[in-house]
């Protein structure tokens, strides 16, 4: 895929500048869903295949959007990080995270921009429990609230939704954001970094759209005591 | 000539050391004793040479100084354990060996992590200057793995 910027998207005015980053692994079956949809309202689409098996890869590219390829499977941090990375190489002024099973709704970017764009602060989180959830399970949410807890006890910030992949930085704050720990803890690691850039920030009602692809995806409750483990031992060894 | 096992153990048999028995068989420390000999000129040449940091090698020769003198003089070991509040010397001996081991582990795991960042790195490099320069190569997949 030639890195120039793709063309054939149908804009409906975005503010200038706006780069989406979707990180993806092993998402061929839900993930040109997502991209047209995102192409239709942004047209600088940056999709980092994290090593994928399946034909992820490809069915990106055939989208139009910028893709990246790991040649191994780094985990989602790393991939992140180096979506942001490619997105200000291409001069990007606003960097939105955006997960690639079609959990995140479109239309919830334009409301992560807006404090943003009114110069209110340089981060904008997804809360999936200011906004609204749809198909959220009860054992799920009982993760996710004690991941909040985690946040609140460890990283020392009152967050909502701690996990939330729905995200937007200025271009300064996506500057200051240099994810080090390559699997699922960057999420912890990222509020770190976040209270210690200084940056404003704020929480943003969004909805999360839960469907059985994307449950089956997402974290057991095992994962979630490895990512602990992970982020722990990530501040232990630097 | 004396080779340094035969040595070490006449100069620890040199310490008095009261409750200690007399050995029969001296083969198992004359054996250890040479490996262990071996190993501390292994860490000093590596030291020297620069293929340990000076900290690795100093750490390393004092472990096997250590290994040499409690298997130079056992009882000594039952000595040291009592001070500590330990009854017997091979409990020591197992606990020291656990806690070695466990900073081991926690060593090798630390660079390990290390060299999945640099690795990380390096792919991050590569898909960036793929992309930029307009090319995708057809690359090895890692097959599949449980996160993303």
């Amino acid at each position: 895929m030639p890195a120039d910027c793709p063309e054939n998207s149908r804009s409906t005015n975005p503010p200038n500048g706006v780069f989406i980053v979707v990180p993806a692994f092993n998402e061929a079956s839900a993930i040109a869903v997502v991209l047209h949809e995102l192409r239709a309202v942004y047209p600088n689409v940056v999709v980092v295949d994290d090593g994928s098996s399946d034909a992820t890869f490809d069915v990106a590219r055939s989208t139009g959007a910028y893709v990246l390829r790991h040649a191994i499977n780094c985990g989602q941090g790393a991939a992140l990080q180096t979506g942001i990375e490619f997105a200000l190489l291409r001069g990007a002024r606003y960097i939105v995270t955006f997960d690639a099973d079609g959990q995140h709704r479109v239309e919830d970017i334009a409301v992560l921009l807006a404090p943003l764009l009114d110069g209110r602060c340089d981060i904008a989180l997804g809360s999936r429990f200011l906004g609204s959830s749809v198909g959220l399970q009860p054992g799920r949410k009982r993760m996710l609230q004690a991941a909040v807890l985690f946040t609140r006890v460890v990283n020392r910030v009152k967050l909502t939704d701690a996990h939330n992949g729905l995200r937007a930085f200025s271009r300064r704050a996506a500057q200051k954001i240099n994810l080090r720990l390559d699997r699922m803890a960057h999420a912890t690691e990222l509020i770190d970094q976040i209270r210690g850039s200084g940056l404003p920030f704020e929480e943003v009602p969004v909805q999360i759209r839960y469907t059985a692809y994307s449950l089956r995806k997402g974290q057991s409750a095992r994962g979630a005591i490895r990512i602990v483990l992970h982020y722990l031992l990530g501040r232990v060894i630097q | 000539m004396m080779g340094f096992e035969t040595i070490a153990v006449l100069v620890a048999e040199q310490v008095p050391f009261p409750s200690a028995p007399a050995p029969t068989n001296r083969l198992f420390q004359i054996i250890a004793l040479a490996v262990v000999g071996g190993l501390i000129v292994l860490s000093l040449v590596a030291m020297f040479r620069g293929w340990a940091t000076r900290r690795e090698g100093l750490a390393w020769t004092v472990v096997w100084l250590c290994t040499g003198l409690a298997l130079a003089r056992p009882d000594l070991t039952t000595l040291v354990a009592q001070a500590l509040g330990i009854r017997r010397g091979a409990d020591l001996v197992l606990y020291c060996a656990v806690i070695v081991m466990l900073i081991g582990f926690f060593m090798v795991y630390a660079r390990l992590r290390r060299l999945r960042r640099d690795l990380t790195v390096l792919t991050r490099y590569l898909a960036i200057k793929d992309a930029t320069a307009g090319r995708q190569a057809n690359l090895p997949h890692a097959g599949p793995k449980a996160e993303g």
